[in-house]
């Protein structure tokens, strides 16, 4: 009894696999683990960088009144925006990652795995948050806008200091559920040999054919990961609902 | 007269085949205190959206200063900051305390420093009796207090005419007096007004020139004591009997 705890012999059930591969791959799993978070983060905020940017471009409005030029060049980005949007939105991550990644390799572009998943990433969040960054921004009353033009504000600078802040506070449940779906989602890009959590799970199952086992180990990791970030936007998003008082500033009391 | 600050010439606008401004002709002059008054769809609200430049107007010209009013982002931005406006509906920035509402602008626009930002904002919120609430968040207020705290943001721009359109249609009746009274006030300070309103006896009592608006068109533009007194046009005569009657 005393020595199967120095893991010399075989396990001899489920658990004890569990437990023997996750020991004995620890470095591996934390190197999956690492790289899945990674991907997921960077490949996230790039992604909401994105999706904000082709978000605002959807929402401009074309005005009539404008030369030909200008009209033809709104018309032209919008609608590569918008086939850009559609595509992603209407095809697997999966074989968005096989087509980017083989594709570019055909076409003579250098890059590893971790960088063409991030790109995917990317690009997939993109095309998500730029439906739902349109609709953050076309939630916002139109009256928001008028009080920062009839002021003089340019139609950027109100995008940037009026309307951009409130929708992407209304936005936030919506962005950390996106940061859920990628965390999970990166397990599929294992297809092109990041070595990621999934990657992880594979190779060490193999090497004993107790396959059930291994995916348990990180069936495990990702639920804590997303258990975890689950917890900590729902704090954030309480604090940004927070403070609904006021003091009064006393200073300027006397002059009710 | 004095000297025109503001000419509308010949305005007229339409939404479709719609037209709402059939040909609007106007001089402010510095100073004034003009009260638009006439009933519900007679394009008073398109007129002030025009001369802020919200709508585009479909014919005609606004001159400010005898200089024509351009289409051009950057001289529409720069007018913007000298002709403001308020609306029935507040439209204070919902995502920012009433001192920061009344600092943006200041900020960004006029690119003013920080500390006088903060005292011009100060002062005109002391002048509406609202800095004590410089913290609070729109939606903290009430409606009367949110036109207040709009009506210093617009005064933090030192504009040269302010627009109001129905400031107090959207308030609790006990409400509209603290805005009236604030307004009665600035009336005094000199700044040129184009006030927008059903407040009948606000226009007969505050305004230096009453302007009776009907289908489009201006029906009458005389003294408040002439237009309320002796109307000359029937329709001012019927609008205003139907008014003073309920
Ligand atoms: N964006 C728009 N598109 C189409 N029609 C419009 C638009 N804005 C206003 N109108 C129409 O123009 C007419 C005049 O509207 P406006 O709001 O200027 O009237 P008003 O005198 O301000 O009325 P009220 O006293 O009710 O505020 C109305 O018939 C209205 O339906
Ligand atoms: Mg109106």
């Amino acid at each position: 009894m005393v020595m199967s705890l120095f893991a010399s012999q075989e396990p001899t059930n489920s658990i004890e696999w569990t437990v023997f591969l996750a020991r004995k791959y620890s470095d591996m799993f934390l190197q999956g683990t690492y790289l899945t978070l990674y991907t997921a983060v960077i490949g996230t905020l790039v992604g909401f960088l994105l999706g904000y940017l082709i978000g605002m471009v959807q929402d401009l409005s074309i005005n009539p009144e404008d030369n030909i030029i200008k009209k033809t060049l709104t018309r032209a980005i919008k609608w590569i925006c918008s086939i850009y949007v559609e595509i992603f939105r209407d095809t697997p991550m999966i074989v968005q990652a096989m087509i980017i990644y083989y594709g570019l390799r055909q076409a003579n572009v250098e890059m590893t795995p971790v960088f063409a998943g991030i790109l995917v990433t990317v690009l997939n969040t993109g095309a998500y948050m730029a439906e739902t960054v349109r609709a953050g921004i076309g939630s916002i009353d139109i009256g928001q806008r008028e009080g920062a033009f009839a002021m003089g504000m340019s139609p950027v600078k109100t995008m940037l200091y009026v309307v951009l802040p409130q929708a992407f506070k209304n936005i936030i449940p919506e962005m950390a559920n996106t940061f859920l779906t990628n965390l999970k989602m990166t397990s599929v890009l294992n297809v092109i040999a990041v070595q990621e959590l999934f990657m992880a799970a594979k190779t060490a199952g193999g090497n004993y054919y107790k396959y059930f086992e291994s995916y348990l180990v990180i069936a495990i990791i990702y639920f804590v990961l997303c258990f975890v970030f689950n917890k900590l936007f729902g704090l954030l998003e309480a604090k940004m609902q927070g403070d609904e008082d006021y003091a009064l500033a006393v200073e300027y009391m006397d002059n009710q | 007269m004095g000297e025109a600050i503001l000419s509308i010439k010949d305005l007229g606008k339409s939404f479709g085949n719609h037209e709402v401004l059939r040909k609007i002709d106007i001089e402010v002059d510095k100073g004034e205190v003009i009260c638009i008054v006439g009933s519900s769809g007679s394009g008073k609200s398109t007129l002030l959206r025009c001369i802020n430049r919200l709508e585009k107007q479909t014919r005609g010209k606004i001159y400010f200063h005898n200089k024509e009013v351009k289409d051009i982002q950057k001289d529409i931005n720069d007018y913007r900051s000298k002709v403001g406006m308020v609306f029935q509906s507040f439209n204070l920035f919902n995502n920012m305390t009433v001192l920061e509402n009344c600092m943006l602008c200041t900020r960004k626009v006029l690119h003013i420093s920080k500390e006088e930002a903060f005292d011009r904002a100060i002062t005109h919120l002391k002048e509406v009796g609202m800095a004590p609430y410089i913290n609070a968040k729109p939606s903290m207020l009430s409606g009367g207090q949110k036109q207040r705290v709009a009506i210093a943001r617009a005064l933090c721009m030192n504009p040269e005419v302010l627009l109001f359109d129905e400031p107090t249609s959207a308030l609790d009746p006990e409400m509209v007096g603290e805005v009236l009274s604030v307004m009665k006030e600035l009336a005094t300070t000199g700044l040129t007004m184009i006030i927008v309103t059903h407040e009948m006896a606000f226009a007969r009592d505050v305004s230096t020139r009453t302007i009776f608006m009907d289908n489009g068109y201006v029906a009458e533009d005389a003294a408040p004591e002439e237009l309320f007194g002796n109307p000359k046009n029937a329709r001012t005569r019927e609008f205003l009997s139907r008014y003073l009657a309920g």
